[in-house]
C-alpha cells in the first residue's frame, strides 16, 4: 500500500516535472513563433501598435512571394554547394592534422598546437581585409573556391579531432603497424571508422557556421546569382526600406535544413557530443 | 579541452616501443599530414595575422597608402580616445555577466533534463535550435520583439509593470543583449553539459545513495566534480567568443543609447568599416586579442583548483 | 609528340590573338550597383538601352542589398577591385570621390552640359568644384502625413511656408494615446535644424554641433519628443519600428522621408497620404536634398565607353523608365513629369511642394566625417529624447567624438 502510493507520488512528480520543463521550451521557443506570425502578415502590421499576437490576415503566401522575388533556389543551392565544400576540406585536412598532433612525434608539436589554439583566439573580423586582397591577388575574388578555400581551414577542426583521437586506445593501431600498414592506412582504416561520431559532429557544425556566414561571401561574391541565404536575406532591404515579413519568411525557410538535420542527427550530435564530453575527462 | 602535457603521454611510450631511429621517419610523415593544413593556415590565417599586426601601427583609411605611425595608435587608444574606457567597460561587463549567466541556466538545464525519464531528446533539440538559425535573424526577430512599442512593451503594459523600452533605456539595453545572446548560446552549453552528465557512471550514483547522499549531495560532491572538465572546456570556449560579441549589437543596438552597448567586436566593425580607420581598429582588435588571451590563461590557471582529471 | 606541343602553342597564340582583337571591338563594362530583383529588371533595361545605342559596349550590373552595398564597396575599393560604372550617393560622396574618374575634362570633350539637371543634386555629386557623377535621382527631406488623421483630428492641411509652430501644434492635436503625431528618425536632427535655419559646420566645413543655433534647434524638435511627448523614441538599432513603420502601420501622423520612398510607402499604406516641406523657422524656408547616381571608377580600363555608358544611364530615355516605374524622380528636370504622373499622381501637393523645396534649396554641406556624424546622431541621440540626457549634453559627447 505505502509503496503503491509513493510510487503514485513519485508518478506525479514526474509529470509535474515534465511539464514544467515543457512550459520552459515553449517559452524559448517564442521567438520561433513570433518570426513566423510576423512573417505571414502584412509588412505594415510587422511594426503597427498596439501589437497583434496573430495576424489579422494570416499571408501564407508571403512564403511564396518571398521565394519567388529573390532567386531564393539559387541561393540555397549556392549556399549547400559552400557549406559542404568547406566540410569535406575540413574534415579531410582536420583528420590528417588531428591524427599528426595526437600520434606522431616531431619536433617542435606542442608550440605548433598551441598557434593552432591562439589562431582561435584572434578576432576574425579583423582579418577580413587581408584576406580579400589575398583572394584577389590569387585572382578568385567572385569564385566559389574564394568563398570556400579561406574558411576551409579553420584550426579548431583540427583541436577537436586530436582530443577525440587521444581516446582511442593505442592498442588498436599498433597490431597494425607491427603488420606494417603505413600511417595513412591506418588513419584511413582504423582511427576514421572508430571516429565517425566526432567526424558527423565537426561536419554539422562546420557545416552550420556556414550555411549561417554572412560576411565573407557577402564581400567575396558580386550580384544575386552568386549569393548564399544570409547574404540574399539582405536583399529586401532596399533603399526605399525594409520587407521584415520577407525577411522573417527566408530566414524560417533558411532554418529549414538545419532542423531537419537537427531532428534526424539527433542521435549522432548526442553521440559524439558524449564522446566529446568524455575526452574532456582525460 | 584536455590539457597540452598530457600530449606526452602517448608518445613516450611509442618511443620507448619503437625507438628513435624511426623518429626521423614519423616527423617526416607528421609533416605530409600537417602539410594541407599548414599551407592553408599560413596562406589564410598567419599572412592576415601579420599584415592586421601591421596595420595597427599604420593609418591606413582603406583608400589610400598606409602610412606608418609607429605605436601612436595604441597611445591614442589608451591615453586620448574618449570611448576607449567605456567600451572596455561594457565588454568586461557583458562577459562577466553573460558567462556566469550562460554556464549557470546551461548547467540547470541539463540536470534537468538528465532528470526526466522520456523526450530528453526532444528537449535537447529544442534548445539546440537556436544554433541552426542565421545570427542577423535571430536578431532581427529580438529586435522587433524588443523594440519600442514591440510585443515586449505591449506584454508588460497588459501586466501593468511600469518599465521603460529595453533597447531606449541606458541600463536595461545592455540586459536585452544579453538575454539575446544567452537565448542563442545556451543550448550548445546545455547538450554538451548533458551528455556530460550522462555520462557519469551509475555505479557511482548508486554507491552514494546507499551511503546515504542526497540528491543534492550527490550532485555537489559526484556529479559536478566528475563533468568539471567538460564546463571547463564549456567556459573557456563561450568566454572566448563573448568577448567578441558583435552580431547582437549590430542589428538591435548600434553600440547605444549612447555608449551603453558598445563593446569592442562592435567598436572594431565602427572604427574600420564605417569610419574607414582600418590602422586604428587593427589596434583595438589585438588588444582585444590580448585581452582573450589573458582570460584563457587566467582560465587555464585557475582550473588547477577546481577542475578534477580522473586517470 | 613535339609537334603536335608546337601545334597547341600556335593554336593558343592564334586564339589569344583572335580573343584580343575582338576585345577591341567588344567591351564589357561592369555596373556596380544597389537594389532588389524589382531594381534589378530596371538596371536590366537601362544596360540595354546603352547596348541599343552603341552596340560595340555591354554593361553587366552586379547588385547588392542598399545595406552592404556600403559594407562591401571600402573592400573593393582597399584592392583596387571596383566596376566600371560605380554607384555613388550623394552623402557618401566625401568619403569615396577619389575612387571615382573627375568628369569635367570629358565634359570639356563634347560639350556636355549640366544645366539639364536639378542644380543641387550637381552639386551634391561633386566634390570641391569637381564633378565625380550623374545623377539618376534627386529629393528633398519632406513631411509625409496621414490626411485622413488630419482631416479627423480637423487640422488643416499643411502651408508650403508652415512654420515649426505649425507643425508643433499639428503635431499635438494629432497626438492621443499611442497614436502620435509625428515619429522622428535620426535624420531629422540633420534635415530639420537646417530647415530651421541652423548649420551644424563651421564657415571651414568642420563639425561645430555645439553652436547656440543648432542646439536650440536639434532642441525644438527634441523636446516634441521629451516634453510634449507627440513621439515616440527611435531606438538606435530598431530599424523597423522607426517613423516609416510607424506611418505606415498608421500609428504617426506625420514623419520626415524623400521622395524615393513615395511609391512604396502609398503602395504599403491604407489611407490618403500628402506630402508638404519641412516646417521653416523664423527665416526664409531652405531645403537639402540627396539623391544618387553612377560615375567611372578611377582604375577602369575603359573610361571613354565607360562615359559613353554613363551619359546613355543618365540619360532622358533612361530617366523616363525610372521615373515611369515610379521608382526616381528624375536628376533630369524635363524627365520629372514622368514621376509626377505616376507615382505621385494620387499624393496630393507633391507637384507644388517639390517645385517650391527645389527652389528654396541650400546646399547640404558635407565632409569626409558624414558617416561618422550621422552614426552617433542615431546613437546618441535617444538619450535626449527619453529624458536620460539633455540635448546640450548630448552634443557635445558628440562633438567629442568627432574628428577635426
Amino acid at each position: 500500500m505505502t509503496t503503491k502510493s509513493r510510487s503514485r507520488f513519485s508518478l506525479a512528480l514526474d509529470v509535474l516535472n515534465h511539464g514544467a520543463l515543457t512550459l520552459v521550451a515553449l517559452l524559448f521557443l517564442f521567438p520561433f513563433f513570433w518570426m513566423v506570425t510576423n512573417a505571414v502578415r502584412s509588412n505594415a502590421e510587422v511594426t503597427a501598435i498596439p501589437v497583434r499576437i496573430l495576424p489579422h490576415v494570416f499571408e501564407w503566401d508571403n512564403f511564396a512571394k518571398a521565394w519567388t522575388q529573390l532567386p531564393f533556389g539559387r541561393f540555397f543551392f549556392n549556399s549547400m554547394f559552400v557549406a559542404s565544400s568547406v566540410t569535406v576540406i575540413t574534415v579531410i585536412v582536420s583528420c590528417l592534422s588531428g591524427y599528426a598532433f595526437a600520434r606522431l612525434k616531431f619536433p617542435g608539436r606542442d608550440a605548433l598546437l598551441m598557434a593552432y589554439l591562439g589562431t582561435l583566439m584572434v578576432p576574425a573580423i579583423m582579418l577580413i581585409i587581408p584576406l580579400f586582397l589575398i583572394v584577389n591577388s590569387l585572382g578568385m575574388v567572385n569564385t566559389f573556391q574564394g568563398v570556400i578555400l579561406p574558411v576551409a581551414f579553420g584550426t579548431f577542426g583540427a583541436f577537436l579531432m586530436r582530443q577525440f583521437f587521444l581516446s582511442i586506445p593505442m592498442e588498436l593501431e599498433e597490431a597494425a603497424r607491427i603488420d606494417g600498414a603505413s600511417r595513412l592506412r591506418i588513419l584511413v582504416s582504423i582511427i576514421v571508422p572508430l571516429s565517425m561520431p566526432a567526424i558527423g559532429l565537426l561536419s554539422l557544425f562546420t557545416f552550420i557556421g556556414q550555411w549561417n556566414n554572412f560576411l565573407w561571401p557577402l564581400i567575396v561574391m558580386t550580384g544575386s546569382d552568386n549569393a548564399t541565404l544570409p547574404v540574399g536575406l539582405t536583399y529586401f532591404q532596399t533603399q526605399q526600406g525594409t520587407q521584415w515579413n520577407f525577411i522573417m519568411a527566408g530566414a524560417a525557410l533558411s532554418m529549414l535544413p538545419g532542423v531537419f538535420l537537427a531532428i534526424l542527427l539527433q542521435k549522432l550530435i548526442y553521440n559524439s557530443i558524449a564522446l566529446n564530453a568524455g575526452m574532456g575527462g582525460r | 579541452m584536455a590539457p597540452i602535457e598530457d600530449v606526452s603521454g602517448p608518445t613516450s611510450r611509442t618511443r620507448s616501443r619503437w625507438g628513435s631511429r624511426l623518429d626521423r621517419r614519423e616527423g617526416r610523415t607528421a609533416f605530409f599530414f600537417l602539410l594541407p593544413g599548414l599551407i592553408g593556415m599560413v596562406l589564410f590565417l598567419v599572412v592576415p595575422i601579420i599584415a592586421s599586426v601591421v596595420l595597427s601601427f599604420t593609418n591606413w583609411k582603406l583608400l589610400g597608402t598606409p602610412q606608418f605611425v609607429g605605436i601612436s595608435n595604441y597611445v591614442r587608444l589608451f591615453t586620448a580616445d574618449p570611448q576607449f574606457w567605456p567600451v572596455l567597460r561594457n565588454t568586461l561587463f557583458f562577459t562577466a555577466e553573460y558567462l556566469v549567466l550562460n554556464i549557470v541556466i546551461s548547467l540547470g538545464l541539463a540536470v534537468w533534463i538528465s532528470s526526466l525519464k522520456m523526450g530528453q531528446r526532444w528537449f535537447r533539440v529544442v534548445f539546440f535550435l537556436p544554433t541552426f538559425t542565421p545570427g542577423i535573424a535571430v536578431a532581427i526577430v529580438w529586435m522587433l520583439i524588443f523594440a519600442p512599442g514591440g510585443f515586449f512593451d505591449f506584454i508588460m503594459r497588459s501586466m501593468s509593470v511600469a518599465m521603460p523600452n529595453m533597447l531606449t533605456d541606458q541600463t536595461l539595453a545592455m540586459q536585452a543583449v544579453i538575454i539575446v545572446s544567452l537565448w542563442a548560446g545556451v543550448g550548445y552549453n546545455t547538450v554538451l553539459f548533458n551528455a556530460a552528465l550522462d555520462m557519469v557512471p551509475q555505479s557511482y550514483l548508486e554507491a552514494a545513495r546507499i551511503d546515504g547522499a542526497n540528491a543534492w549531495q550527490r550532485f555537489w560532491k559526484i556529479r559536478l566534480p566528475l563533468i568539471s572538465p567538460t564546463l571547463f572546456f564549456g567556459t573557456v570556449m563561450t568566454a572566448i567568443t563573448s568577448l567578441q560579441v558583435f552580431d547582437q549589437i549590430y542589428v538591435m543596438t548600434r553600440g547605444g543609447p549612447g555608449n551603453a552597448t558598445a563593446t569592442l567586436g562592435y567598436a572594431i566593425y565602427q572604427r574600420g568599416f564605417q569610419n574607414f580607420q582600418m590602422g586604428y581598429a587593427s589596434t583595438i582588435a589585438w588588444v582585444m586579442f590580448a585581452m582573450i588571451m589573458a582570460l584563457t590563461a587566467v582560465q587555464f590557471w585557475l582550473q588547477r583548483k577546481w577542475v578534477h582529471y580522473d586517470n | 609528340m613535339k609537334l603536335t606541343t608546337v601545334l597547341a602553342a600556335a593554336f593558343l597564340a592564334s586564339s589569344a590573338f583572335i580573343a584580343t582583337a575582338q576585345a577591341q571591338e567588344q567591351v564589357n563594362l561592369t555596373w556596380q550597383m544597389w537594389g532588389d530583383e524589382k531594381d534589378a529588371a530596371l538596371w536590366k533595361s537601362l544596360a540595354d538601352l546603352v547596348t541599343e545605342e552603341y552596340p560595340n559596349i555591354t554593361v553587366t550590373a552586379q547588385i547588392s542589398g542598399w545595406t552592404d552595398y556600403w559594407t562591401r564597396l571600402p573592400v573593393l575599393a582597399s584592392s583596387g577591385q571596383i566596376a566600371d560604372l560605380v554607384a555613388m550617393q550623394s552623402m557618401r560622396m566625401p568619403s569615396f570621390y577619389s575612387i571615382l574618374e573627375p568628369l569635367d575634362a570629358h565634359f570639356a570633350s563634347d560639350g556636355f552640359d549640366v544645366s539639364a539637371f536639378e542644380t543641387s543634386i550637381i552639386a551634391g555629386l561633386g566634390h570641391d568644384g569637381t564633378q565625380y557623377a550623374l545623377p539618376y535621382d534627386v529629393g528633398p527631406w519632406m513631411v509625409y502625413y496621414n490626411r485622413d488623421r488630419f482631416a479627423e483630428a480637423g487640422v488643416a492641411e499643411p502651408a508650403l511656408d508652415w512654420t515649426f509652430d505649425d507643425f508643433k501644434a499639428a503635431a499635438q492635436k494629432l497626438t492621443e494615446g499611442e497614436n502620435y503625431g509625428y515619429a522622428v528618425q535620426s535624420f531629422d536632427f540633420v534635415a530639420g535644424p537646417v530647415a530651421l535655419g541652423a548649420e551644424y559646420f563651421n564657415d571651414a566645413n568642420q563639425f561645430d554641433v555645439t553652436n547656440a543655433g543648432y542646439a536650440a534647434a536639434v532642441g525644438e524638435f527634441v523636446d516634441l519628443v521629451a516634453v510634449d511627448k507627440t513621439s515616440p523614441v527611435f531606438a538606435s538599432g530598431a530599424g523597423a519600428i522607426t517613423g516609416s513603420g510607424r506611418f505606415a502601420a498608421g500609428n504617426a501622423a506625420m514623419y520626415i522621408d524623400g521622395p524615393w520612398v513615395l511609391q512604396q510607402t502609398k503602395d504599403s499604406v491604407d489611407f490618403n497620404i500628402g506630402v508638404a516641406p519641412l516646417p521653416r523657422g523664423e527665416g526664409e524656408s531652405r531645403f537639402i536634398t540627396a539623391g544618387s547616381g553612377w560615375g567611372i571608377s578611377a582604375t577602369s580600363q575603359h573610361k571613354e565607353e565607360a562615359y559613353k555608358a554613363l551619359q546613355v544611364l543618365t540619360g532622358p530615355k533612361a530617366a523616363e523608365i525610372l521615373a515611369s516605374a515610379g521608382r526616381a524622380l528624375p536628376g533630369r528636370l524635363a524627365e520629372q513629369k514622368f514621376w509626377y504622373d505616376v507615382a505621385a499622381k494620387d499624393v496630393a501637393g507633391t507637384h507644388e511642394v517639390l517645385d517650391y523645396m527645389f527652389a528654396h534649396s541650400t546646399p547640404f554641406r558635407l565632409n569626409e566625417y558624414w558617416n561618422e556624424f550621422e552614426n552617433l546622431i542615431t546613437q546618441y541621440m535617444p538619450l535626449a529624447l527619453n529624458g536620460d540626457s539633455t540635448t546640450d549634453a548630448v552634443l557635445a559627447d558628440i562633438q567629442n567624438q568627432l574628428p577635426f
